[in-house]
């Protein structure tokens, strides 16, 4: 148990991060910690989560997706299109839509992995193109409401419990899989920590950076589709938040931004942190400006936290030749 | 009186000793050599004299002072620089803004005078001789063997009363370290003191008017390096007796051939090379550096486009990449150049990187077991005494010696029965560099075929079978039999012509 301690201290540190933040956040907003608050709260943690999830992967490959915005409203606008508010569409415009979200994710893996465009501009370029792509596809104008199925997906609930966060349940079992019980995990870790090393001992460093990203858009347009249901409709700038919300979330949780390390399981704690971190601000009475700039002054201080920790590691290892 | 002098030193990071109770003295004008096994201090040791850590006890003494520096600059303000392996230069700058890097000379605004430190560049390489280095050239384009003398001529450039070298010539082609220990007895003979730590003997030996030798943590001894035999030196350093540091070579080869290239070539550095490498064999590949021996290995790895045939076990095979290279029991594999670059994850346990290659092994139904991981990782760590707490402890905080076991034990995970070992031995203190040869012997009456470069010839004279002695590229010459001592390779791999 201390060894499990030792080596996952940062994920450990995130969710002690997360009690604080709810002991501290029920203090200044006494409902805070109610069965409905706690339901939404979750809710509202499980977008950031999902969308999260692909990050984390693509973060702990030494990578970054930048495209998650645009591959999210991509998702919304085009499922609510397709389906104009009928609940039968959804049969083969979710699976479509997902193959669509794979395949921003396959384009991008290919141009960093096979190509060598650093990931940076590589999916920064394909948010842009997509973005272009949906601002013609719509011209603007606003889409019929969100389909009754997919609504009960994001607000729905099952024996009591948000239909949505048993989804992010399942996929958090699925990702933690992945990472600590497949080959894949292993593979992950390594190309991270050093792609050289990796390359050197056999490890399928291009597919697996390309799996990667096509996770990241899975995920995306995954939770594009589950937010049209929560809001009621997609609209133009609804995965704007989202660029920052899923990188913080995986850096929160402990994953080192330069990749190699860190877990979905901190990146759940991320995503909590900062969805009742909003929640805790506005208890707080702050203008709606000033709350940005404690948010994200909190972020900051939170994730340099957890570097210090990982600068003191790098230098014990560098003590130690001798 | 002594220019340094040190007693009582120790030091701890966390509960591990690294140095306790160690005592050393050097003069004014000597070289001072510097001997003991990975592990045994030495690194430390020099870490606290050039500011990088601090001691926990002891003390140190500069001309009667009591010395102390909290960081690099403040020993550099008492004239102590030292050149370290792990270099700290900035492939982004020039040569000579590396050199001269935070202490560049400055105009009366404040400003980098560039042709000053042009000026002082060109005449610090012509007053030492350097080696050819053009001080605009960008770091990034130069060989680690430059960089070294790069390293070198930024560590002279604080003009130290104390230089220390911390294995400087192990990076260095035949030429260069000839001329490293050249300069070596230049400095000394200029009034400096020169501390000096090499795993070559025949290097102390030339150099060295002392030496004092580390062994786990604290100070063995201190020789006039003319009054001790290397027997004596290496019994002190390793606490026993070592019998032979060569194991005996008794032939173990078939007839049948593990590895054939025909016609392999690859960009500039590699063309028309053929030779046969069969079971039970350790075959030598020598020759200056530089001339091939990287592009060789490397191809045959697959971590380089090559064209030409390769046949392993009779069968012919495309190596594209190093995943299809280490494929199967018929694969072929790696212990690469550079450990920490190539070979080790260093944030990552000792199980991680024992296992990286074979993950399959231990995969049921597309889950990890990790009993079974647990199983091959004792296997290698019993069969080759990898010294580790447990096998959760990072690669990156084991001495030398045991990060490269880690690696062969990788390596042997594999299952591949051809190995190409570059400089296994580089930076590995005596007793393991033993311990792998008898490994490498061991192996070869198993069955496998092993390729083995060295750039410390000796090794490939009493290891190997057979020494192919590569020259611009190609293969020179191959030698077998009484044609195998350093003068036959030397000449081989500097005369024009020559058949073996």
């Amino acid at each position: 148990m201390s060894a499990f301690l030792a080596r996952n201290r940062l994920i450990v540190l995130a969710y002690a991060g997360m009690v604080v933040l709810l002991l501290v956040t029920a203090i200044f907003s006494p409902g805070f910690l109610s069965v409905s608050n706690m339901r939404s709260t979750v809710v509202l943690a499980a977008f950031v989560g999902i969308v999260a999830l692909g990050q984390t992967f693509v973060i702990i490959g030494g990578g970054i997706d930048l495209s998650v915005p645009w591959v999210l409203n991509s998702a919304a606008i085009v499922m609510a299109l397709l389906c104009g508010g009928q609940d039968l569409p959804l049969v083969w415009v979710m699976p479509l839509l997902l193959a669509g979200g794979a395949f921003i994710g396959l384009v991008n893996g290919v141009g960093v992995a096979q190509f060598g465009v650093p990931p940076i501009i590589m999916t920064l370029a394909t948010n842009v193109i997509l973005q272009g792509l949906i601002l013609v596809l719509t011209g603007g104008s606003p889409t019929p409401s969100a389909p009754a199925l997919i609504q009960f997906l994001s607000v729905g609930r099952l024996g009591g419990f948000p239909v949505i966060a048993l989804i992010w349940l399942a996929l958090t079992l699925i990702a933690t899989l992945l990472l600590s019980k497949a080959a894949f995990g292993r593979h992950l870790y390594a190309l991270g920590t050093s792609a050289t090393v990796a390359e050197f001992s056999g490890v399928p460093t291009a597919r697996t950076t390309i799996l990667t990203y096509v996770v990241s858009g899975l995920t995306a347009a995954f939770a594009g589709m589950l937010l049209t249901g929560y809001s009621g409709q997609a609209y133009l700038g609804m995965g704007d938040a989202y660029l920052f919300t899923s990188i913080a979330a995986v850096a929160i949780g402990g994953a080192s931004i330069l990749g190699g390390s860190g877990h979905y399981l901190g990146t759940v704690a991320g995503a909590m942190v900062l969805t009742i971190l909003t929640g805790l601000l506005p208890a707080l009475n702050l203008s709606s400006g000033a709350l940005l700039v404690v948010y994200g002054a909190v972020i900051l201080i939170t994730v340099s936290i957890g570097s210090e920790t990982f600068a003191g590691l790098g230098g014990r290892i560098r003590g130690r030749r001798a | 009186m002594d220019l340094v002098t040190v007693n009582g030193l120790s030091k701890r990071y966390g509960g591990i000793v690294a140095l306790s109770e160690a005592a050393f003295s050097a003069r004014v004008g000597e070289v001072h050599a510097l001997l003991g096994e990975n592990g045994a201090g030495k690194s430390t040791f020099i870490q606290i004299l050039s500011g990088a850590v601090q001691h926990d006890g002891g003390s140190i003494l500069i001309d009667g002072q009591d010395y102390r520096p909290a960081n690099p600059d403040a020993a550099r303000a008492r004239g102590i620089a030292a050149v370290f392996q792990e270099l700290s230069l900035i492939p982004d700058l020039s040569v000579e803004q590396n050199i001269w890097f935070r202490h560049e000379p400055r105009t009366l605004l404040g400003t980098v005078n560039r042709g000053e430190m042009h000026r002082r560049t060109l005449a610090l390489l012509e007053k030492y001789d350097f080696p050819a280095l053009r001080p605009e050239q960008e770091l990034r384009r130069l060989t680690l063997a430059e960089r070294q003398i790069v390293e070198i001529a930024k560590g002279l450039a604080k003009d130290p009363r104390i230089l220390i070298l911390d294995e400087a010539t192990s990076a260095l082609p035949a030429r260069e370290a000839e001329w490293l220990l050249k300069l070596t007895r230049q400095l000394a003979a200029e009034g400096r003191l020169v501390i000096f730590i090499s795993h070559r003997m025949a290097e102390v030996r030339a150099i060295a008017d002392r030496l004092t030798i580390f062994r786990n943590g604290s100070t063995v001894a201190a020789h006039e390096a003319n009054a001790v035999s290397d027997d004596e030196i290496v019994t002190q350093m390793i606490g026993r007796h070592l019998d032979r540091l060569y194991p005996e070579r008794v032939p173990t080869m078939t007839d049948r051939i593990a590895l054939k290239v025909a016609n392999l070539a690859s960009g500039s550095r590699l063309s028309g090379v053929d030779f046969s490498l069969r079971e039970g064999e350790v075959l030598g590949v020598g020759g200056l550096q530089g001339h091939g021996q990287r592009e060789l290995f490397q191809a045959l790895f697959g971590a380089t486009k090559a064209n030409g045939t390769i046949e392993l076990w009779g069968k012919p095979t495309a190596i594209g990449n190093p995943r299809q290279a280490l494929t199967g029991k018929d694969g072929i594999a790696l212990v690469p150049e550079d450990r920490r670059g190539q070979g080790l994850l260093l944030t990552k346990s000792v199980r991680e990187n024992l296992t990286l290659s074979v993950i399959k092994r231990f995969t049921e139904n597309g889950l990890l077991s990790r009993q079974k991981e647990a199983a091959l990782v004792k296997e290698m760590v019993d069969f080759l005494r990898i010294k580790a707490g447990t096998p959760e402890q990072l690669a990156g905080t084991l001495s030398g010696g045991n990060q490269q076991k880690v690696i062969f034990g990788k390596m042997l995970l594999t299952q591949a029965r051809v190995l190409l070992l570059y400089d296994p031995t580089r930076g590995v203190d005596v007793g393991t560099k033993g311990e792998i040869f008898q490994l490498m012997r061991d192996l070869a009456a198993k069955g496998y075929a092993i390729l083995f470069h060295s750039s410390d010839m000796p090794e490939l004279v009493h290891v190997a079978d057979r020494v192919l002695v590569m020259r611009n590229g190609r293969i020179a010459a191959a030698l077998e039999g009484d044609h195998i001592s350093e003068e036959g390779i030397l000449r081989a791999a500097m005369l024009e012509t020559r058949a073996a």
